[in-house]
């Protein structure tokens, strides 16, 4: 009987310090620690039944016995899965009806921030797919589209969201059409002795008239000096080689965007260590069989994949099930998680902020009902920033009716 | 009003019997050792467990098939001496799938009629290329085993959607060269649209529609023009022999004569519909005319749900994991996004209303856009973590979607009598990582997975 009564006490005490998931208020405490849910971390081995302490926005702690400091918060998350914070390196979320100045078919100097729309419900649909970090920017309408955003899908301060403005000169290649890589080659010599010219007025201590300013040759010039990316929307693989070839000839630090055929040539940007971000996988798009298996090609010969949904082409919720086809056609789990969270942070070089589960990376955290990647399970809770931003048993109302 | 005629078939019982006669007479013959049965035609997908989507699931079942149509379905079914057995222990079989909604098999620029609005007489099956790769190597439906690899067995086919009447759609099967033997029911419908595609440009000199209300005036023009086609059809046939010798017949009018089969509810009207709105325009007009309705696409038709269960108006929906709806991506046209809810199915299902996917994919068409009816069961799968259930996921790709398009005397279930178009999964059906092995249509193996079961 006293025994009886002990457990009762303890499980009553267990209530009270565990927080169920279906018990959970918006006011979450400054530190919390979730607990008992299988840890993907995308960095190394899952952790099951691990800890992840999260404080003042970041990841204090995590891994399978972390010491819970006395009055922490704990939210029960046994049965769970928890992944990071999706990234999507190339999307056009907020873009959608300015995304292409077509006007301007060679544009680097415009800026997606400046034509992006934040109160377009896309932005909270993607960050409760789990979706947290994305670049998104001009189209592909243009050889030379501008410069994408790195942001939040979600944040209450917008330019906290913002991780980098990015410099980066975002193009478009279709060699089909003979004219593209001649202009873009003379852009970028254009460029280069742009920054000659600038380099020598610096270099001799400012004397003399400066040159001109161009905004377009400006953009440039961080690329050409390898601090900001290429990103270049490629499909055909003699495309990707010409475009191997530049990057020789001018050193600038390339990302293919969809690269189809980049199978075909998987050698040879593995050689050269160029980051492919893939065709979207989702159901959506006619892909045959040679390109759903080429993730797996490229995988195996070692390239850094990145999964992306190009939003609103394949919507950014299906991110997730593009990893989980990816699964589908031989890429391992752990595999797949990081080709949509640490691979293209550290191709966007975000990967000190985001895009794995380690200790003062954002607390940007993903949790699902069940197995990360079928297509089946939910996503049960997000937090971004440490801040809890969805909550599906009060934000997600189902199947009840809204009086 | 029951959305599809149900005709009755009386061909079950002949082919059991006669069945039954046969096996007697096989078993005669191999007891007296007088030849060696070798009937390859007898199949028995053996020891898998079997989805048959008419009741239980049977764990550690047998279905036999045998000349085209399944003779046998259960636990304790004994196998016909000569058959060939298939060992399906440790997968799936279930009936094959069902896309209830595709442009399979047609040039995207042969969809549609542009300059004509309205064209009941086109006949979809017409433009049908069930042959694979064509002479400037686009694909195929069928050689290509794309849509088998799904295991989708049966598809429908329709004209495109940028007319306010394109024409008449067809149920065929996958696979097979011969209308004759592919096309289970042809016309299975007439299908509209009413909603921004059938819009023609604004300007001087356009042509209607250019509003919604030019689109349903239309339809209301045709719908009249075919009950007063109707009526002289009816006039003249009562005239006497003298009269009618007097009197020329009514001339021929192919698209009326189509528009009849509506108002006699022969075969339904298809309405492509995503804003609510349109949806009540589709059955305000099939309302007044009395006619059958099935609603496709249907992104907003979770906000009528009483009425379309009331009225008993199946819904045709498109793929939930990114909607492909009125010629355009629902991502980029803030009005649809702002109408989806992940919700629908399980809104209309609790509702009563009998759902199907479609995948209004295109078989055609390399590098683009075009959903594919082999994702099916990924999109079923996607439902589920959406309050359907696992059955009415499956249902909605199979029984479900035979029965909106009225074929479920043939196709869509595991049942002794219906065709045998079955499928093996290595795996749950629902998960990701499973494929579908091998694919019977009427008996035949269409379909094996390298590296799947032989």
């Amino acid at each position: 009987m006293r025994c009886a009564i002990q457990t009762l006490v303890v499980l009553i005490f267990c209530a009270f310090l565990m927080a169920p998931l279906n018990s959970l208020t918006d006011e979450l405490q400054n530190t919390v620690a979730l607990k008992g849910a299988t840890v993907l971390t995308a960095e190394g081995p899952s952790i099951p039944s691990g800890i992840i302490l999260v404080k003042d926005g970041k990841i204090a702690a995590v891994g399978a016995n972390v010491d819970i400091p006395q009055g922490v918060q704990i939210i029960d998350c046994s049965g769970k899965e928890i992944i990071p914070g999706m990234i999507d390196e190339h999307s056009h979320i907020g873009a959608y009806s300015d995304a292409n100045e077509f006007s301007m078919p060679l544009g680097p100097e415009n800026r997606a921030i400046d034509g992006l729309n934040f109160e377009v419900p896309h932005w909270y649909d993607a960050m409760k797919a789990g979706v947290i970090t994305v670049i998104t920017g001009p189209g592909s309408g243009e050889r030379m589209g501008g410069q994408s955003v790195t942001i939040k899908t979600w944040g209450k301060d917008l330019k906290k969201r913002i991780l980098k403005e990015n410099r980066e000169a975002k193009m478009a290649v279709n060699a089909r059409d003979l004219s593209h890589i001649p202009n873009i080659r003379m852009k970028l010599i254009k460029a280069q002795e742009y920054r000659e010219k600038w380099e020598k007025y610096e270099q001799g201590d400012k004397k003399g008239p400066a040159p001109d300013r161009d905004l377009a040759l400006e953009a440039l010039v961080p690329v050409l000096k390898g601090e900001e990316k290429l990103r270049v929307h490629i499909h055909f693989a003699n495309d990707m080689m010409t475009f191997l070839k530049l990057k020789d000839e001018f050193g600038f630090d390339l990302t293919f965007i969809h690269s189809s055929e980049a199978y075909k040539v998987a050698d040879e940007i593995a050689k050269r260590k160029v980051p492919v971000i893939t065709l979207p996988l989702a159901t959506r798009i006619a892909i045959d069989e040679h390109l759903l298996s080429g993730i797996k090609k490229l995988y195996d010969a070692g390239v850094k994949v990145a999964l992306h949904t190009d939003h609103p082409v394949v919507h950014q919720k299906c991110l997730r099930l593009n990893a989980a086809m990816a699964i589908r056609y031989g890429v391992p789990e752990d595999a797949a998680l990081q080709m949509v969270t640490i691979n293209p942070a550290v191709s966007s070089k975000i990967a000190d902020r985001v895009g794995s589960i380690a200790v003062g990376k954002d607390a940007d955290l993903v949790v699902l009902n069940g197995t990360w990647y079928e297509p089946r399970t939910r996503v049960d809770l997000v937090f971004v920033d440490g801040i809890l931003a969805y909550y599906r048993m009060k934000d997600d109302r189902g199947l009840a009716e809204v009086e | 009003m029951m959305p599809i005629p149900r005709k009755k078939t009386d061909h079950f019982r002949p082919v059991g019997v006669v069945l039954a006669a046969i096996i007697c007479v096989a078993v005669l013959v191999l007891s007296l050792q007088f030849i060696q049965a070798q009937d390859r035609s007898i199949i028995a997908i053996k020891g898998g467990t079997v989805l048959t989507m008419a009741g239980d699931t049977i764990e550690d079942g047998t279905v036999v098939m045998w000349e085209g149509k399944i003779a046998a379905v259960g636990k304790q079914v004994s196998i016909p001496d000569g058959a060939k057995i298939i060992d399906a222990s440790g997968k799936f079989v279930m009936p094959g799938i069902i896309d209830a909604m595709t442009y399979y098999g047609i040039r995207p620029f042969g969809l549609n009629d542009r300059d004509n609005p309205v064209t009941p007489e086109n006949k979809v099956i017409s433009a049908y290329y069930p042959f694979g790769k064509m002479m400037h190597g686009e694909k195929g439906i069928v050689k290509d085993n794309e849509i088998l690899s799904g295991g989708v067995t049966t598809v429908y086919i329709a004209p495109g959607d940028q007319q306010v009447i394109g024409g008449q759609g067809a149920v065929v099967k996958t696979y097979g060269v011969d209308y004759q033997t592919f096309t289970l029911r042809e016309p299975a419908a007439i299908d509209m649209c009413i909603g921004d595609p059938p819009k023609q440009p604004m300007g001087m000199g356009a042509k209607p529609p250019v509003t919604r209300m030019g689109i349903a005036t239309l339809l209301r023009k045709t719908l009249l023009g075919a009950q007063q086609f109707d009526q002289k059809i009816k006039d003249f046939a009562q005239k006497s022999g003298d009269e009618k010798g007097k009197t020329a017949p009514p001339p021929r009018n192919l698209g009326m004569e189509a528009m009849v089969k509506l108002l006699n509810r022969d075969i339904p009207a298809r309405i492509e519909s995503d804003f609510v709105d349109d949806i009540r325009t589709a059955i305000r007009i099939c309302d007044e005319f009395d006619i059958d309705l099935i609603i496709d696409s249907g992104l907003g038709a979770y906000k009528v749900k009483e009425v379309l269960a009331e009225k008993n108006i199946p819904v045709v929906l498109g793929t939930p994991t990114h909607p492909f709806v009125q010629g355009g991506e629902v991502s980029m046209t803030p009005d649809l996004y702002r109408e989806m809810d992940d919700y629908n199915a399980a809104k209309l299902l609790k509702a009563g209303v009998k759902l199907a996917l479609g995948s209004f994919g295109f078989g055609f068409g390399g590098f683009g856009y075009a959903t594919q009816g082999r994702w099916l069961l990924i999109e079923a799968a996607y439902l589920t973590g959406y309050d359907v259930s696992d059955e009415d996921a499956l249902k909605m790709i199979t029984i479900n979607a035979a029965q909106i398009l009225g074929v479920e005397n043939r196709v869509g279930s595991l049942e002794k009598g219906k065709d045998a178009d079955v499928i093996i999964l290595n795996g749950y059906p629902l998960d990701i990582k499973t494929w579908v092995d091998q694919v019977f249509i009427d008996g035949k193996s269409v379909y094996t997975r390298e590296g799947g079961l032989k």
